[in-house]
């Protein structure tokens, strides 16, 4: 039965959307690691069915100021995907490209900036391409967009392009891991309900 | 400001009487809107995310510009606000991401702005002033007793309107 909104997902439907996030969040770990040059992991992918408020506070509150790279999925599977980047993951990635880190997000120039967006797109491109190649459906992607701004704000974007459909918003994603540590970074993947439901249908776990 | 300050979630509407502060956090392509009776001392705050309600069910009405507004106002009229007294002031409204070319995605923020106007107008009450568009988030205090709203944005300097 197609679902109507993101909470009616089943056991076995989220169990099929955290393996898709699962082989997503891990090609891309292996991308970054290639980059940097350092050896990134990938926590155990979760995926989360949130209200909107409860959304705000599972990223750490709105007002904290963040980095995101954003990038809209079309084709066959239509939705947002976003790079959430928060000060240790920027100061990870600006050390090993451009050999500095920053104390605040303030101190980000053009230069890092544009590193930012560009660690975010080869993510997303390689999380997207192994999500693609999986599920046997194409997808196109848009150019990556930046925002340095109240995190708050930045999750809105899914939500409100979504809101009308559904109540929840419905993220598929993971955190890394350098050194033992946790680096903060959500990779998150947002499609919307008519994609989904195709996506499951293709994928034969949806029962209608 | 005083301390009590009230928090008014997304898609959420808190009305307040007397003094306190009302504020409601990181508005992005979302709308804030500040209703006051000043006689009254009677103040609401709206955070309304989309510009139109087509749902079926109506099950959120505050989510939206149109059913958000009007359900704000039968709530102060509830409590002894007078239409025509009643004035808003309004922030929010960015576009947080330009993903270019002829993409819906930038454009919630502005569809939001045109239908709180749209609303206000045919609802007959009173616009004051705005704060609308660009590309910053803003947290949006409003003071019930005075009526003075305040927007804080990351990396700018708070407007007070």
């Amino acid at each position: 039965m197609a679902i109507k909104s993101f909470d009616q997902l089943n056991s076995l439907e989220i169990d099929t959307l955290r393996e898709i996030g699962s082989v997503g969040t891990g090609n891309a770990a292996t991308a970054l690691s290639q980059i940097l040059g350092r050896e990134v992991h990938i926590t155990l992918p979760e995926v989360r069915i949130m209200g909107y408020n409860e959304a705000i506070e599972w990223i750490g509150g709105p007002e904290s100021v963040t980095a995101g790279v954003l990038v809209k999925m079309g084709g066959q599977i239509n939705g947002i995907m976003l790079s959430v980047q928060k000060l240790p993951f920027v100061n990870l990635v600006l050390e090993s490209m451009l050999g500095k880190t920053v104390d605040s997000y303030e101190g980000l120039g053009e230069l890092e900036q544009s590193a930012l967006v560009e660690i975010g797109n080869i993510m997303i491109s390689t999380f997207i391409n192994a999500f693609s190649g999986l599920c046997g459906v194409s997808i196109d992607l848009t150019v990556p967009a930046f925002a340095l701004d109240m995190q708050g704000a930045i999750l809105t974007v899914p939500m409100a392009e979504y809101g009308g459909m559904s109540d929840y918003l419905m993220t598929i994603g993971g955190n890394f891991v350098y050194n033992g540590q946790q680096v903060p970074c959500h990779l998150l993947l947002s499609p919307d309900i008519r994609s989904l439901n195709f996506l499951l249908k293709k994928l034969g776990v949806s029962d209608g | 400001m005083a301390d009590s300050k009230i928090t008014v979630g997304i898609a959420d509407m808190k009305i307040a009487k007397g003094d306190g502060i009302l504020i409601t956090y990181a508005l992005g392509s979302c709308i804030g809107l500040c209703f006051h009776d000043p006689v009254f001392h009677l103040a609401a705050l709206l955070h309304v995310m989309l510009p139109l309600n087509m749902e079926a069910g109506r099950t959120h009405p505050l989510k939206y510009a149109d059913t958000g507004i009007r359900e704000t106002l039968r709530q102060l009229e509830m409590q002894g606000a007078r239409r025509n007294r009643i004035t808003v002031k309004i922030a929010g409204g960015a576009k947080m991401f330009d993903v270019g070319g002829n993409n819906s995605l930038g454009n919630i923020g502005q569809r939001n702005i045109e239908s709180v106007h749209a609303v206000l107008n045919k609802e007959g009450v009173r616009l004051l002033e705005e704060h609308v568009g660009g590309t910053v988030a803003r947290t949006l205090l409003f003071d019930v007793a005075s009526g003075k709203a305040c927007i804080r944005s990351y990396g700018k300097k708070d407007i007070i309107f």
